[in-house]
């Protein structure tokens, strides 16, 4: 009846949510949240401590109930369809939490189970993810053993027992060392071309540059939409320039009235597209300054973050 | 069977296809399967550790060793006493245990991160619910069949019938069920292990005996007040002769010399407390030890031996003091009679009219015939109360709708998307 779970229900926003809201008594986790996550893709939701990034992933994922707005998860309602949004959901929480007693097969195939997989098929899946995670050698060792990192890949593995078909990743690199952070990235590019839509929290801004088709910022509750967007493609055009003489490229750029934003080592300036990039270098040695350094700024969304909590001070 | 892969190598591109069945609407209601595996995952992940191993060793052996001895310390023919010890013991053991794992089996695994996860999957909230009752049930039943081998040699001399055994076991493991479903219920409520365990205990010792303290305190509400009134020769108006007479008269037992009419008699009355216990006796039956007591067979203290019991063992004597305070007091302490009247027994008649002793050979005879018909009032009273039907019924309606409230409590708190949280919790 069912068609393979490999291949996810032909719905492009994989999650719609608009408007969300929740408080807890006189606090106001959540005031009002909208993001879309198209299918196969991976987003980023960034956000301060505090800001509500667990709490609207929890709504989404269908344990929480929002007070008000709309959550539509692989085209079902929580409010309607909870247990279809659950099933649909393949999610990482950001506390670490194992059987202790178990041993890393026994959790997947117990998981498996809980997901009505039969057991053999559920034991065979829970080898594959195990050793996607890098774990296999643990297959047959209590949870207990693991260090952190290493319990956060149990976490993961675990939340792909059911071949789900959108991602909920709450804060899925802590504790990694570089190497599995690395390969975290990685995976999470696989699932995306998998075709499944991924939502990541993370901290850790360089990894989700390189990671994420999109981002959602978030501050004291609120999802930042367009603003937040702008700020992000903005960022993504900040090239810097480092000059052995930096008052010598100030004072060209100055005559040119070229735009830029002074240095101690030269100057950042902004560029359309790679060729302009390129063809601003050749312009620039062209007129005799020495470059020691050309290329963007940074990390496009930790330049975006921190501008955020610039304008919230 | 066990496929174990060890090749990291060969398992990495073929997928195992996994195709979960789809989910309409929200259920809640819990499934065989459900059920069985969420008991499972408690009991693989509450295997107990070397040292627990140990502990539940030595807690066994103390338990066998409690009966062995009671076993010795009674030697003649038939007697239930070890028996009935052997499924106190259980139910001990059960209702101390049971309740502490399922205390701490909600709000535990919440604070553990492990009980989202599932939450998230295909299991129901009553299957997470029940299953999680019956794994930390699990530990009275492992009681019961650890201590089988004595049940059956305690069973051979107990004088009891199988199916009263049965129903007795049923009785207990009905009351460890009830209590650990509490348990659950108490983990559910409560933010910390600690305070659910401690609540969880709380409410057992409120049945077990804060029971028994109410129906103390209610029977004191219950208390009338009764006058007797005592009659007896005023001595005070005695002369000196007269008390030497009836001294002498007192001795040897002969009241013939004495003239009536010398010897005033005098009234006195007193007040004392009958406790109508039978208008607060349910009270003990709402106490679950007393429900087990009570579906023990009863044993006729008259005639046990024809009947093929043992002597009234434990259950027994509990029986009967739960029955004495259903009856209520015996009737001849009701008061606003006599109690006791010397001037009757000296002179025969109140008034002292004629005296003499034929009257006096009568009083004796009457008197005794008085005493006998007392003294069988007050055997078939004692009898009546030891042959009462037992009323369990009261017990085990308390404990189904412990078991039906708490697990109905534990299904609405475990049930997603959450409306309230517990205050100071997480969800993850």
């Amino acid at each position: 009846m069912t068609s393979p779970a490999l291949a996810p229900a032909p719905v492009r926003e994989a999650i719609v949510a608009t408007g969300v809201a929740r408080r807890f008594g006189s606090v106001h986790a959540v005031t009002d949240a909208t993001l879309t996550v198209p299918a196969g893709s991976v987003t980023a939701l960034i956000g301060p401590n505090g800001c509500g990034k667990t709490t609207l992933m929890l709504m989404l994922s269908g344990l929480l109930r929002p007070d008000s707005g709309t959550i539509t998860v692989a085209g079902c309602d929580p409010r309607t369809d909870a247990a279809a949004v659950r099933a649909s959901i393949g999610w990482m929480p950001d506390q670490l939490g194992s059987w202790d007693n178990l041993t890393c097969l026994q959790t997947l195939t117990l998981m498996g189970e809980a997901y009505r997989i039969p057991r053999a098929t559920a034991r065979t899946r829970g080898m594959e993810l195990l050793a996607r995670v890098h774990l296999t050698e643990f297959a047959e060792r209590p949870a207990r053993v693991l260090s952190r990192g290493q319990k956060q890949r149990l976490s993961l593995a675990r939340a792909l027992v059911h071949d789900p078909a959108v991602l909920l990743l709450d804060e899925p690199a802590n504790g990694l060392d570089p190497r599995s952070r690395i390969e975290l990235r990685e995976l999470v590019r696989e699932f995306a071309a998998e075709g499944r839509a991924v939502l990541v929290s993370s901290h850790v801004l360089a990894e989700l540059d390189e990671m994420v088709d999109d981002a959602i910022f978030m501050s004291q509750g609120r999802t930042l939409g367009d603003d937040a967007a702008a700020m992000v493609a903005d960022a993504k055009t900040r090239y810097r320039i480092g000059a052995t003489n930096p008052a010598q490229l100030q004072a060209l750029l100055t005559q040119y009235q070229v735009a830029f934003e002074p240095e101690a080592g030269g100057a950042i300036v902004r560029v359309e597209s790679q060729d302009h990039a390129a063809q601003s270098l050749s312009w620039i040695v062209e007129h005799g300054v020495a470059i020691h350094q050309f290329g963007p700024v940074g990390s496009a969304l930790e330049q975006t973050y921190m501008a955020m909590n610039e304008e919230r001070r | 069977m066990s496929t174990v892969t060890t090749e990291p190598g060969a398992v990495a591109p073929a997928h195992a296809p996994v195709s979960p069945p789809p989910r309409r609407g929200n259920p809640w209601a819990p499934t065989w399967h459900g059920v069985g595996l969420m008991a499972r995952i408690e009991l693989r992940r509450r295997r107990p550790t070397v040292k627990g191993y140990v502990f539940y060793g030595l807690t066994f052996a103390v338990t066998i060793g409690i009966c062995i001895l009671a076993a010795v310390m009674d030697t003649s023919e038939l007697t239930s006493v070890p028996l009935e010890l052997a499924l106190i013991l259980v139910m001990g053991v059960g209702a101390l245990i049971a309740p502490s794992l399922s205390a701490t089996s909600v709000n535990g695994d919440s604070t553990e991160g492990v009980l989202a996860p599932l939450q998230m999957s295909h299991l129901t909230a009553g299957d997470i619910a029940v299953g999680k009752l019956l794994a930390s049930w699990c530990v009275a039943v492992i009681a019961l069949l650890a201590l089988s081998p004595f049940l059956v040699y305690a069973f051979l001399k107990s004088g009891w019938h199988l199916d009263e055994l049965l129903v007795t076991i049923a009785a207990v493991l009905l009351v460890v069920l009830a209590l650990t479903a509490v348990g659950l219920a108490w983990s559910s409520l409560a933010a910390r292990a600690v305070a659910s365990v401690a609540l969880a205990h709380l409410t057992t010792g409120v049945l077990l005996i804060g029971t028994l303290v109410l129906y103390g305190v209610a029977s004191i509400a219950v208390t009338d007040t009764v006058t007797y009134t005592d009659r007896y020769i005023d001595w005070e108006q005695l002369s000196e002769e007269e008390a030497q007479a009836l001294d002498a008269a007192y001795v040897s037992g002969d009241y013939s010399s004495l003239d009536p009419a010398d010897y005033t008699c005098t009234e006195h009355e007193y007040t004392s407390g009958v406790a109508h216990t039978e208008r607060v006796a349910w009270i003990l039956l709402l106490n679950p030890a007393v429900m087990v007591a009570e579906t023990a067979p009863v044993v006729d203290p008259e005639t046990y031996i024809r009947d093929g019991r043992a002597a009234p063992g434990l259950f027994s004597g509990i029986h009967t003091a739960v029955s004495g305070a259903r009856v209520g007091p015996f009737e001849d302490d009701l008061g606003n009679v006599t109690q006791w009247d010397e001037c009757a027994e000296i002179f025969g008649t109140g008034d002292g009219a004629g005296a003499g002793e034929e009257a006096d050979a009568q009083t004796a005879e009457e008197l005794e015939a008085e005493w006998a018909l007392e003294e069988q009032d007050w055997q078939e009273y004692e009898r009546a109360v030891a042959t009462t039907a037992p009323a369990p019924w009261p017990g085990v309606a308390v404990c189904v709708v412990l078991l039906f409230g708490s697990m109905a409590l534990v299904i609405q708190r475990l049930r997603v998307p959450y409306k309230k949280l517990r205050k100071g919790t997480r969800v993850a």
